[in-house]
């Protein structure tokens, strides 16, 4: 018991980075972490798998932050983009301006691409784990993380690179 | 112009390369440049969000204080149950005490139950009223005496106008591996009376109770050895005349005038 909530307590860290980042909003991604920590505590006995309790947290955020855009949707209460304040973002320093515009850009990335992003290139996670916690094949996530690359590189303004053979 | 594809490009960026595949990887210019930009981009969506995880930990998101309020939360649930069926139960065994009998039945009570059903299933019963007919009166006085380890004389109520069916043997369940003997009689206009006898060891209770259950009436008597309890729809008077030609055949000593007690 002990043993598993240190566990926890190691994770968490980085399951608020990965709320963070998909949700851009301090309180609302520390929501998700709590719930998420919640629920881990009260399934632990069910649903944890053999093994790390990282992917399976991860896995456990990334479904709680997607309820929680399908339930906004519903209500009916859109979130701009320009309007949400953005105190993951460093004040726009000098050399920081880079940032702010690649924070924008992932912002617009469809969801299913963000996850894969992130996954793999914040959380550095394993391409089978990755894809483990989205549920999808690894081709699947490879063409995600793929498109999800390409797209950043368009919208930051970074030259195009016309000698990428892309395949599919 | 780079041969490798965006899959193998991405691959070695995130490490999922073996060495010989790198090595093939690092040989083609182009797609160095490549992932050598993929790399700065994975950098700076780093460099955005890794302060979110050096941050100190707000105390809502310690898992020790969170599972010692989720155990809580399931103390105090498991505890509500506990109470509703805590609660429950003291409707139950308070319907149970305030219930309108005010004592538990003794065991004459029981005999005296028993008699009645045992009355009202067999004299219902036309060609199956007795196990053994009162034709062969001795051997049923022989047979359930034996049974009941008690001399049982099968009285005879001819004088006042009954005749005898028969008898047979029942289980007394309220007696420890109790048995009980019932014996039937018929009037000419063919109401019939039953003698619903056991012995009297462990029983204790008045000497005489007359009870009225259903549409018939009970009179309890017993003596040290046995109990009889009388049943039939005849008026508690008739009954009593009965008893006083019942209870001195079955008891070898005739018993004293009876002072019933009315219930």
């Amino acid at each position: 018991m002990v043993d598993f909530l240190d566990e926890l307590e190691a994770c968490v860290p980085a399951l608020r980075r990965y709320a963070r980042a998909l949700t851009r909003n301090i309180d609302h991604a520390d929501d998700l972490v709590q719930d998420c920590l919640v629920r881990a505590i009260s399934r632990r006995g069910l649903f944890r798998p053999r093994g790390p309790l990282r992917p399976w947290l991860f896995a456990i955020l990334t479904n709680l932050h997607r309820n929680d855009r399908r339930s906004a949707r519903r209500q009916g209460a859109p979130l701009s983009l320009d309007a949400v304040p953005d105190p993951a973002v460093p004040a726009p320093q000098p050399g920081h301006m880079a940032l702010a515009e690649l924070a924008r850009a992932i912002e617009t990335l469809p969801l299913d691409q963000k996850e894969a992003l992130l996954l793999v290139t914040l959380e550095g996670l394993a391409y089978a784990e990755a894809a483990a916690i989205l549920d999808i094949p690894l081709g699947t996530l490879m063409s995600r993380l793929g498109r999800a690359r390409a797209a950043l590189r368009g919208l930051t303004g970074a030259p195009a690179e016309p000698h990428l053979r892309t395949v599919k | 112009m780079s041969m490798a594809d965006r899959d193998t490009i991405m691959a070695y960026l995130d490490g999922e390369l073996d060495a010989e595949a790198r090595r093939v990887v690092e040989a083609d210019k182009a797609a160095m440049a490549e992932i050598a930009a993929l790399q700065r981009q994975a950098d700076a969506i780093r460099a955005l969000y890794d302060p979110a995880a050096a941050e100190p930990l707000p105390a809502r998101l310690s898992p020790h204080r969170l599972a010692l309020l989720h155990n809580r939360r399931h103390r105090e649930g498991l505890l509500r149950a506990a109470m509703v069926v805590a609660v429950l139960g003291i409707g139950v065994a308070a319907g149970w005490l305030l219930r309108p009998v005010p004592a538990p039945a003794s065991l004459y009570e029981h005999l005296i139950a028993d008699a009645v059903s045992a009355h009202t299933i067999y004299t219902a019963e036309n060609r199956h009223a007795v196990e053994v007919p009162g034709s062969e009166g001795e051997h049923l006085s022989a047979w359930l005496s034996s049974k009941l380890a008690t001399a049982l004389p099968m009285p005879d109520l001819s004088k006042e106008g009954f005749a005898f069916l028969g008898g047979r043997l029942l289980p007394a369940p309220a007696l420890s591996g109790g048995r009980a003997a019932q014996l039937m009689y018929e009037d000419a206009r063919g109401e019939r009376l039953t003698l619903y006898l056991t012995p009297a060891a462990g029983v204790d209770g008045p000497e005489f109770e007359l009870v009225r259950l259903g549409g018939d009436n009970a009179l309890y008597w017993a003596d040290a050895r046995i109990t009889c309890t009388i049943v039939g729809p005849q008026p508690a008077e008739r009954l009593q005349a009965l008893a006083g030609a019942i209870f001195p055949q079955l008891s070898p000593v005739p018993a004293s005038a009876p002072a019933y007690r009315e219930l």
